[in-house]
């Protein structure tokens, strides 16, 4: 092994480690401030350091904080104190695992090597993800049967019967994509979808399978325990089932690793039907191709969109009433500044590469990174979606939940399967 | 070797979760001791470059199968006083190792004799995806639909027994 190689890996791993990790943060900052958004209401936006908010994402800090010193309670009842405690990490790991094949860039090309960019290069991509899906399920379950009260065992009995009968129309909704794309490979997948239909529309999944993205996103719901489907935590009617009796350090890394879980799948939804992290109309043949064009359209359009954002930041961070030497306008001026050093940085960045390392590997590599933006970005409105529905619908009756699964999402899914192969059998 | 000490950890892994099947007392406990064996043969698998296995023993069995099976324990929430009493079973278990020692031998003597036991795996993408499934669908298509026409009648078999007891009540 290179030196390369075993730069590559140790990048590879990072991604796929610490960028899950990472958007929990984003992820919890976006499900308050986005909640509060749709209740018109400003949302957690005081806890500070020196003055400096960041939006509201110092909250989590205080939050992570506060978790961490709580008291970590094992309660006397508990009679399998392992399982108590392996229940949490059964969650947040095969949360973070079942990330570990999503591709977020093309097949990198150095030299004369390929590196699959995924933190385990294979390919059995979406067997894997169905694989260590069912594995969290684990988790839960041990979580409501080893907390021994009524509460925790309706959750965990509750979630069980959800993701055992929604993973039917979830793999249903595979299937017939694998119809469509002829491949297990998400990396395949992918690039499939940096074709374009008919010549101007990008064939991305959702438009061959208008379908199977409803069923899918319905399932990956379901799967996640998220609103309208987590009957599992309920509440209003079983205090917070499965994990009623943890607390501290314990509670946290379940609460991480339901955000994990919507990290992991938010990236799959994107690279099984929005075209992964590809961007719309530019495959990676056409951006290497244009690699210097593109880099000089970038040079324009960054300072064009930092002059927006400094505006909104501007307009945005300021008190609501009269202050005098008002701070949140003193905190807008460091904003503004680091918006512009950012700027300055990747026009730097991009000046050097277009006058010494333009047209050899240096166009790999910035095709990589503008590929894992884009596939950044996918994810993150993807996880926006998942905030938007949850303070949208409301949480669905039991019965409701499991008339759903099996009467309407899988004869469906069914029936999609069907056309497909009919349309795919007609077209070949 | 990397392969040869991968096999021994998860030949070791195996046995020792299958026996912890059958020595613990609570069910759970076997039930996650059988999860464990299950993940170990899907390395053993993997270790064969059998791809595919590999990936439907974790689905099928290692996900979906065992869930139900904890599904189950957890509904009729067994406890302690619900279990019965065993007496004398480690007689038993040493008792049937003993009757069953020589057919293990008689195994192992037999597996040994194999022809191309020595045999290393060598076609280009053996056991993947791909390769399985063109083999399944052009050489062993018939037995391949008869199997899954059992598994169907299996289901709808299930189906009517679980209704009919229903109407009986």
């Amino acid at each position: 092994m290179t030196l390369q190689d075993i730069l590559l890996i140790i990048i590879r791993v990072a991604i796929g480690a610490f960028v899950p990790l990472c958007f929990v943060a984003v992820s919890v900052w976006m499900e308050r401030r986005g909640a509060s958004f749709i209740q018109d209401r400003s949302g957690p936006n005081r806890a500070n350091i020196l003055g400096f908010r960041a939006g509201g994402l110092i909250q989590n800090l205080a939050d992570a904080v506060k978790l961490f010193f709580k008291e970590d309670v094992i309660p006397a009842h508990i009679k399998h104190k392992f399982y108590f405690v392996l229940a949490p990490i059964i969650v947040c790991v095969t949360a973070l695992v079942s990330f570990a094949v999503v591709p977020f860039a093309d097949t990198l090309v150095l030299g004369d090597k390929e590196y699959l960019m995924q933190a385990i290069p294979t390919d059995l991509g979406i067997l894997w993800f169905l694989a260590i899906a069912s594995f969290a399920v684990y988790g839960i379950i041990l979580a409501g049967w080893s907390s021994h009260n009524k509460y925790g065992m309706l959750g965990g009995l509750r979630s069980a019967a959800q993701v055992i009968s929604y993973e039917i129309p979830m793999g249903l909704a595979i299937i017939s994509l694998l119809v469509v794309y002829g491949t297990v490979s998400l990396n395949e997948m992918a690039q499939f979808q940096g074709q374009l239909l008919f010549g101007f529309i990008p064939m991305w999944g959702v438009i061959l399978q208008p379908i199977g993205v409803v069923i899918f996103m319905v399932a990956a719901f379901a799967e996640a325990n998220r609103t309208p489907f987590d009957l599992a935590e309920g509440e209003s009617e079983i205090v917070a089932g499965y994990h009623v009796e943890y607390s501290g350090l314990k509670f946290t890394i379940f609460f991480m690793g339901e955000y994990v879980a919507m990290f992991a799948s938010s990236a799959i939804i994107v690279t099984l039907y929005f075209g992964g992290y590809q961007i719309p109309w530019f495959n990676t043949a056409t951006l290497l191709k244009y690699a210097v064009p593109v880099t000089l359209l970038l040079m324009i359009a960054t300072p064009i969109i930092a002059k927006f954002v400094a505006a909104w930041i501007r307009k945005n961070n300021v008190s609501h009433y009269e202050r005098e030497n008002d701070p949140r306008v003193r905190e807008a001026n460091v904003y503004i500044k680091i918006v512009w050093g950012a700027v300055i940085l990747l026009e730097a960045i991009f000046f050097l590469y277009l006058v010494f390392a333009s047209g050899g590997a240096a166009d790999n590599i910035l095709v990589a990174c503008l590929q894992i933006c884009t596939f950044l970005a996918k994810t993150t409105f993807m996880l926006f979606v998942y905030v938007w529905v949850r303070w949208t619908l409301p949480r669905f009756r039991y019965d409701q939940l499991q008339k759903l699964g099996w009467n309407v999402l899988l004869p469906l899914s069914l029936l999609n399967i069907f056309v497909t192969s009919a349309i795919v059998v007609a077209l070949s | 070797m990397f392969a040869d000490g991968l096999f021994i950890l998860f030949t070791v892994i195996a046995v020792t979760g299958a026996a912890g099947l059958v020595l613990f007392k609570h069910p759970m406990n076997g039930a996650m001791s059988f999860i464990v064996t299950l993940i170990a043969m899907a390395g053993l698998y993997a270790l064969l470059s059998a791809k595919l296995i590999f990936a439907i023993q974790l689905i099928v069995y290692a996900g979906a199968i065992m869930s139900l099976i904890l599904f189950i324990i957890m509904f009729l929430n067994i406890q302690e006083e619900d279990l019965p009493v065993e007496e004398g079973r480690f007689k038993y278990l040493i008792g049937g190792a003993i009757i069953v020692a020589p057919i293990g031998l008689f195994l192992t003597r037999v597996i040994k004799s194999f022809p191309g036991a020595e045999k290393t795996i060598t076609v280009e993408g053996f056991g993947g995806i791909k390769e399985v499934g063109l083999i399944l669908f052009r050489e062993w298509l018939l037995p391949f639909e008869i199997v899954s026409i059992l598994l169907l009648v299996s289901l709808v078999g299930a189906v009517v027994l679980a209704g009919k007891r229903r109407m009986v009540k």
